[in-house]
Formats: structure tokens, sequence, C-alpha cells
């Protein structure tokens, strides 16, 4: 049998996946650069009107400031279960896993619906409240920012979790130990011994959390009463609501921007290969 | 010119018979019926095989075709033996001129909005209705145009749950912007849409004056202004479902809202948490449009609208979907329980506006950009 040489036998079997990619997402990805820049008129007219427009420029922001929350509740929640699950469960550890990823067989939209049941005026969590007293009038936890982040942080929990145990799973205790026999504090030990090798994990967990969040829709536009107009949902209404295609994909053009900005910025502080790709 | 035309409020509609079927008002073959024709156009086939005189009306699908054959078409089969058929595929005003430039027309009748109407005169793309079969006198003022004439209305009204509002009930749209009085989440449409007329209420505008109030540039600002003073008591809704659902589990206690879903909401919230009020409140009309060179002719789909506006029928139709009578008439026909809830009621009426497709023509697109922008900025 010839043998096919090493480097074209790769291809091949990149290949399948490669060709679904071009064809069903890079493709109409151009397609949506091509309206951004030719519809209504050919030109840049809907970039000046983006930029000119103070609601667009908040939309972004609130885009960015309520990723960037969701990214730093996700780490904080997700280190310590990341932690425990890799340190002290030992015997539990396939449960815990489980608990972890079982989100994920339920759909978003299923698990944001469930938050409207809990944090609604008359949910359980005020009813709960009120019942022991420890409240008069019902709390607003939803229709608002506080919503939309409870339910992120819930929703974009794993996606920080599994990242970070895959890299404590493949810290060695031994590090920590010796640090402890030589006269460390069990803080002290962890802090300049354990928590830099989880770097790379945090990191990881931390591109992946932020750059979901930027383009999340459903749980936004369902918890947050239509003023945590993230820049996805701004999308969906121009598109529905006015047909405006040239100004919604103009939109997701300067997203698609905005994130790959971010990749490369973190990309001068963190060394993307090592911890995206060599993560070991 | 933009077409206004509000093709989610007709669809909305098109949505509510699904609720009548759950509450057991619409009987279960008739349901399943209006499902198994959903998204299929048996109309056309029929029509090759058979060469009979048959009218094809054309709505936004859903169960309302349902009712709009049940109620309408089979009393005018009983009637003439003229063969009538829903068609729900949705009408929009650049379907209606495609089927009229490609020569195919297949469509005798459609459910289509003031600002379609409109636009679709303009372009020669419909027929003009002939008033000596159709009585103008017999639909709203100001839903009579050459082209096009009403069918049926629906209203932006204030829908209020007096239980969370201890009582105090809001009548007025200064009263809504009252938060110290009346205090409790808003809703309000995800849209200018029959919403800054409200706003422009509460700037102590008469009813009478409002599209004037909104003629300039400042006047839109100055009401759009109201809106970003309201904010942090707002909560948006997208869909009429959305604004059902924020009463129905009292997250707000104030609303502008369908009257199509209040009249839903009327039965489905217990005694006393819910009260509904047109004073100031937004109507707008369904307006009829014949394609030009329909197969069936003219004169025959005249017939079919005159039809149309008998009173009882009209009645009826609000009963089962909510939608207000065109033909001012039918307001003494309608049952006394079920008088407030209807848009065109005399009572009604005269505490409302005619929602001014003109002016959403020109104004909606730069309104609906301020609007965002005060409610997020």
């Amino acid at each position: 049998m010839p043998r096919v040489h090493e480097k074209v036998s790769y291809w091949m079997l990149v290949l399948p996946a490669l060709s679904i990619m071009v064809c069903f997402y890079i493709l109409p990805v151009l397609g949506i650069w091509e309206i951004a820049f030719t519809e209504p008129e050919t030109g840049v007219g809907n970039f000046v009107k983006m930029a000119g427009s103070n609601a667009v420029k908040t939309s972004f922001v609130i885009t960015f400031r309520v990723a960037a929350i969701t990214t730093v509740g996700c780490l904080i929640l997700g280190y310590i279960v990341a932690y425990a699950i890799s340190n002290f469960a030992t015997r539990l550890t396939p449960l815990m896993v489980a608990l972890v990823i079982l989100p994920f067989w339920v759909s978003v939209l299923i698990r944001s619906f469930s938050w409207i049941v809990l944090l609604g005026r008359s949910g359980l969590v005020n009813d709960a409240l009120i019942h022991a007293g420890m409240i008069e009038r019902p709390l607003r936890l939803m229709h608002n920012e506080l919503g939309v982040l409870i339910a992120m942080i819930h929703v974009m929990l794993p996606f920080a979790v599994l990242p970070m145990l895959t890299n404590m799973r493949g810290i060695s205790g031994i590090y920590v130990q010796a640090a402890r026999s030589l006269g460390a504090s069990e803080w002290t030990s962890f802090r300049q011994v354990y928590f830099p090798q989880t770097l790379p994990g945090v990191l990881s967990g931390a591109l992946l959390v932020f750059v979901l969040s930027l383009g999340f829709f459903v749980t936004p536009a369902l918890l947050g009463g239509g003023r945590v107009l993230m820049i996805s949902e701004y999308i969906t209404y121009q598109i529905q609501e006015f047909l405006n295609w040239g100004l919604g994909s103009a939109l997701s053009v300067a997203l698609l921007v905005a994130t790959a900005l971010v990749l490369l910025i973190s990309a001068r502080f963190v060394n993307l290969r090592a911890t995206l790709l060599e993560r070991k | 010119m933009t077409d206004t035309t509000d093709f989610e409020a007709k669809r909305d509609i098109a949505e509510l018979a699904v609720e009548r079927y759950k509450q057991g008002r619409l009987t279960r073959r008739g349901f399943i019926a209006a499902m198994g024709a959903l998204g299929v156009l048996p109309a056309f086939g029929q029509r090759a095989m058979a060469q009979t005189k048959e009218i094809i009306v054309v709505n936004w699908g859903g169960a309302a075709a349902d009712i709009l054959q049940e109620v309408l078409c089979d009393t005018y089969t009983a009637e003439t033996g003229i063969k009538v058929t829903v068609d729900g595929s949705g009408p929009s005003a650049g379907k209606i001129r495609a089927m009229v430039e490609s020569g195919a027309v297949v469509w005798d009748l459609c459910d289509s909005g003031a600002g379609s109407a409109i636009i679709l005169e303009q372009q020669g793309m419909t027929e003009a209705i002939d008033y000596s079969i159709v009585d103008k006198s017999k639909v709203l003022e100001g839903t009579a145009y050459n082209n096009g004439v009403g069918n049926y209305v629906y209203s932006y009204v204030l829908a209020t749950n007096p239980k969370l509002l201890g009582g105090a009930v809001p009548q007025t749209w200064e009263d809504v912007w009252n938060v110290k009085d009346f205090p409790g989440m808003r809703t309000f449409r995800k849209s200018v849409r029959g919403q800054l007329e409200s706003a422009t209420q509460a700037r102590g505008v008469p009813l009478a004056e409002v599209y004037d109030a909104l003629g300039t540039e400042d006047g839109i600002k100055a009401s759009i202004a109201k809106f970003r003073e309201l904010r942090e008591n707002i909560i948006v809704w997208g869909s009429g479902s959305d604004s059902q659902n924020l009463f129905l589990q009292e997250e707000v206690a104030i609303g502008n809202i369908w009257s199509t879903r209040a009249h839903l909401l009327k039965d489905q919230m217990e005694e006393g948490t819910f009260n509904v009020s047109f004073n100031g409140g937004v109507i707008a009309p369904g307006i009829w449009v014949v394609p030009k060179g329909n197969p069936v002719g003219k004169d025959e789909v005249m017939k079919f609208i005159a039809h149309g506006q008998k009173p009882e029928l009209q009645v009826e139709w609000l009963e089962k979907i909510g939608s207000g009578p065109i033909n001012p008439e039918a307001a003494a026909l309608v049952p006394a329980e079920l008088a407030p809830f209807n848009p065109s009621s005399p009572e009604n009426l005269a505490t409302q506006i005619i929602y001014n497709d003109e002016w959403y023509a020109k104004n909606q697109v730069s309104a609906e950009e301020m609007y965002v922008d005060a409610l997020i900025n």
C-alpha cells in the first residue's frame, strides 16, 4: 500500500470538520461582513451610525461589564469547587464531576426560566424570605442586572470549573508537601506554591467564560427586563423589529472585533498557546 | 415611506386562539383542524381542481385563521353558497406586491395594516374599495381608505393590578408616571408603538393633541425623556405573551398592553386583581386590502367584506379572540360583561385616539433609537 505523506494524512483527518466549518460558519460570517458594508448602501455608513449612537455605546459597556463580573464570579466560585474536588473529595470525585457537568444536559432556556421561578417578585426566594419575616417587601432580584448576573454565573460556572479542574488534577501534591515540610504555613504554601501552578487553568477558564458571556443572549433577554440590553439582544432587536440587517450586521462585526481584541490583549499578558493548547 | 404595519401585533392575535383553546373556548376539533392546516396551502390545490367560485382570504395564520374561517367565512358560505377559504400565510406588503407584479394573483382579500394599505395604494398594487357595496358608515371613522377598509381593531390600554397597588388605581397616564402615589413596576412595549402616546399624555398634553405634540423633534425628545424619568420602574415586554406573564406572575402592577391580551387576562386573573382602562388608549385598526386583479373578481370580494361588517359577526369575533368590532353599531350587541373590554365601544372610543401610521412612517426609526437609549443609558 502506498504510504501517504504524514502531513497529508493529518490534513485528511482534519478535512471533514474543517469543511463543515468553512461552509457553515466561515462563509456565513463573511456574508455578514458583506451585509455590514453594503446595506442599505455600500460604505461604512453603518459603522458611522453605530459610533454615533449612545445606545450602542451603552450596550457595549453593559455587555463588557456583565461579562467581566460574570467571569470574576465564576472564577471565585469555580476555583473553590475545582480545588475541593481535586484535593479533598477523593471518593466522591466522580459524583462531584457529574454534578458539575449535569447542567449541560438541561437547556439554557430551561435554566433561565427556572431562575424566573426562583427570583420573581412572588418567586420562591422572595416568598421564603417574607415568610421567615426577614423582609417586608419583595426584593427586586430580577428584571435587572442582578438577576442577569446570578443566572449567567450559574450558566457559565461549568465552563470555569472544567479547565481549572483538569489543570489542578495534573498538579502533584508533592510540591505543597515539600513546602510544608520546609516550614511554610498552609496559606503560604497555597499562595506561593499551589496557586501559581493553577494559573494556566484559571486563565483559560477566564477566557472561555468571558468570551462566551460577551455573545450571550438567552439569559439576559429573559431576566434583564429589557433594560440590560446586551449587544446580542440589540442585534436581534435591529433585525427583527426594523429589518435593519445592515446595522445589525455591523454590530455583530463590532462584537467579533471586540472579542478578538480581548484575545489579542490577553495574549500580551498570557501565553495563549500554553494556556489553551498545551494544557497538561 | 416606511412600512409601519405592526406584523407582531397581528401574529399575536393569531397566537391568542391557542390560549382560548386551553381555556376550553375553542372546540378540540376546530383547534386540530386549524393546526393541521398550518403551513400548507390547501386552497391553491383545491382551486385548480374545482373551477367553482371561491374566495381566498389571507390572514396571519395560527389558530386565528380558524376563527376567521368559522365566524366570517363559513357563515358567508351558508348564506350564499360561495366557498370562502382562509389561508394563514401572512399577507405582508412585500408578498402582495410580488404576487401582483408577477401576474399570478391567487389571493382575493388580505388582512393588512394602514401603513401597508397606504403604500400598496401608492404603488398601485390594490383595488379601490367599492363603497357602494361596502358600507362606509359601518367602519370606524378614519379607517375607510380608498384602497383599504377596516376589519377589526385592537388597542393599547392601561392595565392595572389593584391588589398590588393597595387599591389605589391610576386613572390617567399622568398617574402612571406618579411613582410616589402609585408605587410598583410598570411594563411598556419594547418599541415606541402605542407607548410614546402615553408618555406624551404624561407630559400633560391632552389626548387629541398627542400627535401634534409629537410633530417636532423637541416634542419627541420631551416624551422620550419621560421614559428616562420612569425607567427604574420599567420592565419591558417583547411579545404579547410576555406582557401577559408579567401580570400573571405579579411582576408588574401597571402596564401599557394590547387589549387582546387584556381580554385574556381578565379571565385568568383573580377577581379584583385586574383592571383595564381605555382612557388615553391608542386604537389601531386592521385593514382589508384587495390585491389588484384578484382571481374571484372585485365585486365578489366587496360583497364578502360587506358580509363581515355585520354587527353580530363582529361581536362573535370579539368574544372568541378579543379583536374589537370595526362596526360601531356592534357595540350595542356586545354582552354587558364584555363591554368594558371592547376597544370600540362608544365609551371606550371617546377616550382613545387612532394610531397614526403616517407619524410612524416618518418618525418611528429615530424614535426607537432614542427610546432604547432612554431605557438603558
